[in-house]
């Protein structure tokens, strides 16, 4: 992840439609948001040193600055620990901004690389997660080869896959699903 | 007899299979049926389906769910992505019936239906609120000796407590993990950053760096407070940071020293009498001294 450097927000950079947006893509109560800190106190990407932390990224979703945080990448470094959603006292659900500003991000593919493998593997093995040399590694647990998920079962993986085609990766998958 | 449907998500089958026969190992030996669920899939992770939309979410985790009730059983996870990322998707399902009628068009086109009966466990809560502390300890055959661990909950096993149906008392300063090694004879001792974060996840795979210094941070606090014989986790991604992750910070001269890391089923299988060499087959920091203090040794 290269390092960003955030500097002074420019409010002229603010777009309503933005904010709208995200309200639409989860963060519903985006607005509720009062800055107190107590996610940010928490918060791991906080806590490691990604600058563009939760409390900063809520700040700016509320003032729809879009260029900024689809260019950025620390949404992708966020642990989905929620430690934010149980401390907030606003309510805001401040995961729920993430994931929105994540899910706005996929639309005009600014996302990692990682982030399409993960989905690659996911339509092509029903694994997300989909490590090289597995089975040697089972069979020094003294398990087979292959386990007993969709990985085991063409037509089950298949059905699995026409899942995954009735949903929102039809339109954003960068990579053909058949 | 009790059954119980074994979700195995990616990361235990494929990265850390020990766990995966440890688990089942240690659910036999407490007289559980593990269920195969044949054909399920990611939970999805959260970096995937979670990631691009709500529905999709909920369909991705619905399709697993639906596996488990269509053979009548709960479901158990050793991953905390799965734990979180499953309960999370039933939480919206429940909470929002359009999104669960969306889910049923779309598995209603491949012959599947989510009702929503199944129960999705981690190992934590269902060995202390189904199987019990003391139907956990009869099992013990090497008791633990005192050994002293120190505990890695995991941050998916606690938070967003609105999506869990079992939980802590307090989900900042978890408990029922410590009394799990209690039970099994081992020493568990507060220590001041238990319920920081590991850094692996999202983090490890974007910010490698911030995340093994994030990981340092906890680790050091854990050598100068307890010196522990071993890390217990009760999640499969914390185990990959504590054992492969702190064997990378000791091979780039980062930390001194080495603690040995096991998943909670791990500990628990090797106090049953499960094969050892199976149970530990992909550790990457050598366990010796700690199966010399649980077979009986010093």
């Amino acid at each position: 992840m290269e390092e960003v450097t955030v500097n002074v927000i420019d409010l002229t950079q603010g777009d309503e439609s933005f904010v709208k947006e995200l309200k639409e893509l989860g963060a519903e109560e985006l607005k509720e948001c009062i800055q107190c800190g107590k996610c940010a106190s928490t918060c791991p990407m906080a806590l490691s040193g990604l600058e563009f932390f939760i409390k900063r990224i809520i700040h700016a979703a509320n003032l729809g600055l879009r260029d900024i945080l689809l260019e950025d990448s620390s949404v992708w470094g966020c642990q989905s620990c929620n430690r934010c959603v149980e401390v907030c006292p606003m309510d805001v659900v401040p995961y729920e901004v993430i994931q929105a500003v994540r899910r706005a991000a996929m639309k005009v593919e600014s996302c990692p690389a990682n982030t399409y493998e993960g989905l690659r593997n996911l339509y092509r093995f029903g694994h997300a997660v989909f490590p090289k040399g597995f089975e040697e590694r089972r069979k020094k647990a003294g398990l087979p080869e292959k386990p007993p998920t969709a990985l085991s079962n063409e037509e089950l993986l298949k059905k699995y896959r026409e899942v995954l085609k009735q949903t929102v990766l039809e339109e954003i998958a960068p990579f053909p699903l058949d | 007899m009790k059954k119980i449907g074994f979700f195995l998500g990616c990361n235990i089958p494929f990265n850390r299979p020990d766990v995966e026969y440890s688990a089942r190992y240690m659910l036999n030996e407490l007289g559980v049926e593990v269920v195969e669920l044949e054909g399920a899939t990611c939970c999805p992770a959260y970096g995937t389906m979670p990631s691009l939309d709500i529905v999709g979410w909920a369909a991705a985790s619905a399709w697993n769910l639906a596996i488990a009730e269509e053979k009548g059983v709960d479901t158990i996870t050793g991953c905390g992505s799965c734990y979180g990322s499953i309960n999370e998707a039933k939480y919206y399902m429940e909470k929002h019936p359009e999104i669960k009628q969306k889910v049923n068009e779309i598995l209603g086109k491949v012959g599947k239906k989510y009702e929503g009966k199944a129960t999705h466990w981690n190992f934590i809560n269902y060995l202390h609120d189904e199987i019990g502390l003391d139907a956990l300890k009869s099992k013990i055959k090497y008791p633990l000796n005192g050994l002293v661990v120190a505990l890695q909950t995991g941050c998916h096993n606690l938070w967003p407590s609105r999506a869990f149906h079992h939980n802590e008392e307090n989900v900042f300063f978890p408990k029922k993990l410590k009394e799990i090694v209690e039970a099994a004879g081992g020493s568990a001792p507060h220590y001041s950053t238990l319920t920081d974060c590991c850094g692996m996840g999202a983090l490890r795979s974007n910010a490698p760096e911030k995340s093994l210094a994030l990981f340092k941070k906890k680790l050091d606090v854990i050598k100068e407070e307890l010196n522990p014989d071993v890390c217990v986790t009760g999640c499969s991604s914390c185990l990959l940071q504590f054992d492969a992750g702190q064997a990378l910070l000791a091979e780039q001269k980062k930390i001194n020293y080495t603690i040995p890391a096991l998943h909670i089923v791990q500990l628990l299988a090797i106090a049953m009498g499960a094969d050892v060499e199976k149970a530990t087959a992909m550790a990457s920091i050598p366990l010796n001294g700690v199966i010399t203090k649980i077979k009986g040794g010093n």
